[in-house]
């Protein structure tokens, strides 16, 4: 909402206020303060005495103008869309306008082009009144030199009134405000409640009340207007806060609108048939309004409606022809009451806001109605003449105002933590209206926020500011949570993870169905991906299943930035729907690397590509001891593995890894392979989380002996090693693979074939092992060996 | 004999000082002190010696063996040390190193992690709760009126089923106090959701922190205090911190909480940090009825709660300009937070 600071000195006088110390007083009433528009100092009317060729510049001219000091002043311009005589903004040495872009800068005397020039004058757009502009602002003739633009132009505050404070959305409410925070007598009233019009019972065929949504309706009829152009001044008035003037009567009401809160509809009393009906829309019911749409209204919208047809949409905006223009003479001004939920059903649904709805909507003090009425009556006669019926019609009734509130002081310093007096507390609700009777508070009926202790507590805490209230620190412990114990194992995670090389990536939960073809995670367990009812568009319309997808995302993004060597890890929420449709959230961490194995360097000119040893190189890094690697058939990913802990039905599966299929990868400008793992983090963290024991190291020397074999080029090493794995032999210790070789050539060895080369450790707890204790093991492991894999030793 | 052997060490220390490499060194040790060698032969006419000279050329023989053993070992202590400069001689130290890969956290896991440092150190400990939400806990339970704006399909993320895309970690001050009892006081950062186009200063899924601290006897005293500490631990002793009164469904009174921070080359301005407040009574009184007994009684607890966005956090702490930057996971940008 636009406020006028000379608007707002109607009612307070602010005029020791600087524009920054009203701001400062605006911001701590809670009232958000997004921006000021206000004219410098040093700024001023100035008329165009004379205006010659400037010696050296073509396109500049000397001037000599009026600024209103008795003497004239040379300004030197390049404008050209004046004539001699016209006025025009100057601004003076020492005048700060604004530079765009938060800068600032100062006019000074100074010479252009070896000419003095003792300040500037100014477009509209250079003295912010204007976005753009050609040209010096031509100033109205009848403004007199020297006069300070800022007075003609007064400071407008644009305030951000939070919904709570429906009070505040006009000049008295926020004049109430801040003469409270500011402790400054208001000149007038603090509220228009009281009226000397007579109010009438308005008959059934005046004004018929038949919706709940309207509990008071108001008519006055004014006869003989003549309808115009309004004064200058609330012409002025109207523009400086950014309203466009239409006529005396519509000014009017927009004016008391803005002065008090108060909405009012005039209609032209010529073009209504019989009297008031206010009433719900009929199922299928039209309407014209006067922003020229034709609106489709449902049963619940309110309507104000003659005898045939709807005239307004109750509290949101009026009709086309029912509006007063300049040809109407009598006039039916609206007073009303409407409930703020049916206003804002309304006025969402039809996208139709207007200053009215959205005061009805936030609420408005319902004992006004008649108040404002007059105030508005008084001000259309003084402006366009005519008479007025004697009396006000009413129909229904605004109701008794808001019931009292109790506040129990101790509460209110429980709450607060402060000591502050009962004075203190008390002389705060009364300088914002509030009136001790009875032992509880009387509510201004403009307070709708007003209604239980704690409320009261709330006005006390903003107006004292806790600047005033100590600062308290209380120590404390808190016992460990499973969150708290997740986010430890996760850091712990993410730090390993950067020291292995890896960029912690966040990608959108919001993934397209497209993606959705990257997600392995989820078809495992026959779960579904998770839909958004109203995506905002195609690229965010499923909650991510899996993290993978966004990781190829962001791969593939920075392949495009020119980074192609990439270890990537996100760890987050992933979503997925059971058949039944129940959502279940977990979370992941997934990998992706892709690219050479390092950066190319001197040392290693040719780096080799990442391969998936590497991967789970990096997953056995980051996994306890007895991870394995479990061949698995996924469609999504070749050489798919799943990552175990533990053998056998025992085994806990962590996830998956693979390679991403080349031909999306490609799709994604990855050429390299693209090695990918997804882990549930839960498990991930529970398997590693376990009690950790010490073994006593071994006091004995072991002995190793080499073994390499022949076997079948398809055969797969897990085989061998689940083999030693399995091999009943108390003192073999280990089975390591050194060596794996193969000759596609056949020289060496039958291209169908492949040597395994494995170092077997022998060793004894309680003694050292004599060689041919260890000879006579080993011989009857290669006898095991040969029979159970068919293995030839080379 | 005695001459035979002054012979054969003059011989010796001659041959050791023509040694230029280890197979050299190894001969001459062979061809003197070997199973053939010369002065091995001499010592083996040790029994042709007479008796009373045995002692003089005894001695003789160790004195020679003596000479030339030690020659040998400090020529071949030369040659290791010649052998060991040599390995190194061409060592080029001004080589760019051998490069490991680099990695390193999200930005935003940094600031999580320095706030979640701050906070736990004041005794909070961690909570969570589902994004996928019901509306009672989002807006319900947390005094949000039925028809506010932000529960409108056009701001907010919603499911078939009715649920919704949690708008605000404060959902989780809800499932906190639906399962613990008082005292309460927890910090619970996470995703929130709106429907907004992404832009340099919106995404459609931001990360806030929230905090909630339910006891008897919490003070708005007790809010100022946590807050102040916390910023400054975050930005500096010397921050100043304002509390600006403002408006939230489920805090009363509700405060905006504003920071004096300067960026580079700017003049220090107001910098809107974070929402807080008092915990209103009628989401205690929701729990309440909710859980069916009186453990968050609105005439006995108090409490206060505070939120925050992390990604404005990041960005005002590390200079962002693009919130964008923090989804797009570009390595060029994540590299500059190690």
């Amino acid at each position: 909402m636009n406020v006028s600071l000379q608007w707002l000195g109607d009612h307070v006088d602010f005029s020791e206020y600087s524009i920054s110390r009203l701001d400062e007083l605006l911001t701590f009433a809670g009232i958000e303060v997004e921006g000021v528009k206000s004219l410098p100092d040093h700024l001023v009317v100035a008329q165009i005495l004379s205006s010659g060729k400037h010696p050296d510049a073509e396109k500049l001219s000397v001037c000599q103008v009026d600024d209103g000091s008795g003497t004239p002043r040379q300004i030197v311009c390049g404008a050209k869309n004046y004539q001699v005589g016209d006025k025009v903004p100057l601004a003076l040495p020492g005048c700060v306008l604004d530079a765009g872009d938060g800068k600032t800068f100062e006019i000074k005397e100074g010479k252009l082009r070896g000419v003095d020039s003792l300040g500037m004058m100014c477009s509209a757009k250079e003295i912010g009144l204007a976005a753009d502009a050609d040209g010096l602002l031509i100033l109205p003739p009848d403004l007199k030199a020297g006069t300070p633009l800022s007075e003609i132009h007064p400071a407008v505050f644009e305030l951000e009134i939070t919904p709570n404070r429906p009070d505040c959305l006009s000049h008295l409410g926020v004049a109430r405000e801040l003469a409270a925070l500011a402790k400054k007598p208001l000149k007038g009233r603090a509220h228009y409640g009281e009226t000397q019009t007579p109010l009438r019972p308005a008959k059934a065929e005046e004004v018929r009340l038949e919706s709940a949504t309207c509990p008071c309706y108001t008519a006055r009829i004014l006869r003989g207007v003549k309808v115009g152009e309004s004064p200058a001044w609330l012409r002025q008035r109207l523009e400086s806060i950014g309203l466009r003037p239409i006529n005396n009567v519509v000014d009017v009401t927009n004016y008391a609108l803005m002065e008090t809160g108060q909405p009012l509809h005039a209609f032209d009393l010529a073009k209504l048939d019989g009297g008031i009906v206010v009433r719900n829309a009929r199922a299928g019911e039209t309407f014209l309004a006067l922003d020229g749409k034709e609106y489709a209204l449902e049963t619940d919208d309110l309507v104000i409606a003659e005898a045939n047809k709807a005239v307004a949409i109750g509290g949101v905006m009026g009709g086309e022809d029912s509006g007063v223009t300049e040809t109407t003479t009598d006039v039916l001004l609206e007073a009303a009451y409407f409930a703020p939920s049916a206003i804002r059903r309304t006025a969402r649904r039809l996208g139709l806001h207007s200053d009215s709805s959205y005061r009805f909507e936030r609420g408005v003090d319902p004992l006004q109605v008649a108040g404002v009425s007059e105030f508005a009556t008084k001000l259309i006669l003084d402006l366009a003449g005519g008479e007025a019926d004697p009396e006000l019609l009413v129909a229904g009734s605004p109701g008794e105002g808001p019931p009292p509130v109790a506040l129990d002081n101790d509460y209110c310093r429980a709450v607060i933590g402060a000591d502050l007096s009962d004075a203190t507390i008390e002389g705060i609700l009364v300088s914002l209206g509030l009136e001790k009777a009875d032992g509880a508070w009387k509510i201004p009926s403009y307070r709708l926020d007003l209604q239980r202790p704690i409320d009261l507590v709330e006005e006390v805490a903003r107006v004292h500011g806790l600047d005033g209230v100590p600062s308290a620190t209380t120590a404390w412990f808190s016992p460990a949570s499973k969150a708290d114990e997740s986010y430890d194992f996760l850091r712990s995670l993410q730090d390993r993870l950067a020291s292995l090389g890896f960029f912690e990536t966040r990608n959108l939960k919001l993934i397209s169905d497209a993606q959705l073809a990257d997600d392995f995670a989820t078809n495992h367990r026959g779960m579904n991906p998770v839909r958004l009812k109203n995506p905002l568009n195609d690229e965010q319309d499923h909650l991510r299943p899996g993290l993978v997808p966004g990781l190829l995302a962001s791969a593939s993004r920075n392949v495009r930035f020119g980074n192609g060597d990439l270890r990537l890890f996100e760890a987050g929420r992933v979503f997925v729907a059971t058949p039944k449709g129940e959502e279940i959230e977990h979370e992941h961490l997934a990998l992706l690397m892709t690219g050479a194995r390092v950066r190319r360097n001197w040392t290693d000119p040719k780096p080799k590509a990442l391969d998936l040893h590497d991967l789970r190189a990096v997953l056995e890094a980051i996994c306890p001891e007895g991870l394995n690697f479990v061949p698995v058939a996924d469609a999504k990913l070749l050489c798919a593995c799943s990552v175990e802990i533990g053998l056998g039905k025992k085994a806990v599966k962590l996830g998956l890894a693979g390679i991403v299929p080349p031909a999306r990868a490609r799709d994604l400008d990855l050429d390299a392979p693209v090695l990918v793992a997804e882990l549930n983090l839960k498990k991930l963290q529970s398997a590693t989380t376990g009690d950790i024991a010490h073994a006593d190291l071994p006091k004995f020397p072991g002995s190793s002996r080499d073994v390499a074999m022949l076997v079948p080029g398809d055969l797969p090493a897990g085989e061998v090693a689940a083999f030693f794995e399995g091999y009943e032999e108390p003192l073999l210790i280990s089975a390591e693979l050194f060596d794996v070789f193969t000759d596609p050539t056949g020289a060496k060895l039958a291209p169908d074939k492949k040597s395994l080369a494995y170092s077997l450790l022998y060793r004894a707890p309680e003694r050292t092992l004599g060689a041919s204790e260890v000879e006579a093991a080993h011989a009857k492991l290669l006898d095991s060996l040969k029979r159970a894999l068919n293995v030839e030793f080379r | 004999m005695l001459a035979q052997l002054d012979t054969i060490q003059t011989e010796a220390l001659a041959a050791i000082a023509g040694i230029t490499d280890e197979a050299a060194l190894e001969e001459v040790r062979i061809a003197f002190l070997g199973k053939k060698g010369s002065l091995t032969a001499a010592a083996a006419g040790m029994r042709d010696v007479p008796a009373e000279q045995k002692k003089d050329v005894g001695q003789k023989l160790n004195e020679v063996r003596e000479a030339i053993t030690s020659a040998l070992e400090a020529t071949a202590a030369g040659l290791i040390a010649k052998k060991d400069a040599a390995a190194f001689a061409n060592l080029d130290p001004t080589l760019p190193a051998r490069p490991l890969p680099k990695g390193g956290l999200h930005p935003l896991s940094l600031v999580l992690d320095e706030a979640v440092k701050v906070l736990r150190r004041m005794g909070f400990a961690l909570a969570e709760g589902p994004e996928i939400e019901t509306e009672w806990h989002c807006f319900d339970a947390l005094n949000t009126p039925a028809d506010h704006p932000a529960r409108n399909e056009s701001d907010t993320f919603y499911f078939e089923n009715g649920k919704l895309l949690r708008t605000h970690t404060s959902s989780v001050q809800i499932r906190t106090m639906e399962k613990e009892t008082t005292p309460v006081r927890i910090i619970a950062p996470g995703s929130a959701f709106r429907r907004d186009e992404i832009d340099a200063t919106h995404l459609s899924a931001f990360h806030q922190l929230e905090g909630l601290y339910v006891d008897r006897r919490v003070t708005l005293a007790d809010l100022k205090g946590t807050l102040e500490y916390f910023f400054r631990e975050i930005f500096g002793s010397k921050t100043e911190v304002r509390f600006r009164p403002h408006f939230f469904p489920f805090t009363e009174p509700s405060f905006e909480v504003d920071l004096k921070l300067q960026a580079a080359g700017r003049a220090a301005k107001w910098i809107e940090i974070a929402g807080c407040g008092m915990v209103d009574p009628a989401v205690f009184a929701e729990v309440g009825r909710k859980r069916g007994d009186a453990a968050y009684d609105p005439e006995k607890v108090t409490g206060f709660a505070f939120g925050m966005g992390l990604d404005r956090l990041a960005m005002i702490l590390y200079g962002i300009p693009d919130l964008r930057l923090l989804i797009e996971n570009d390595v060029r940008f994540l590299t500059q937070f190690r």
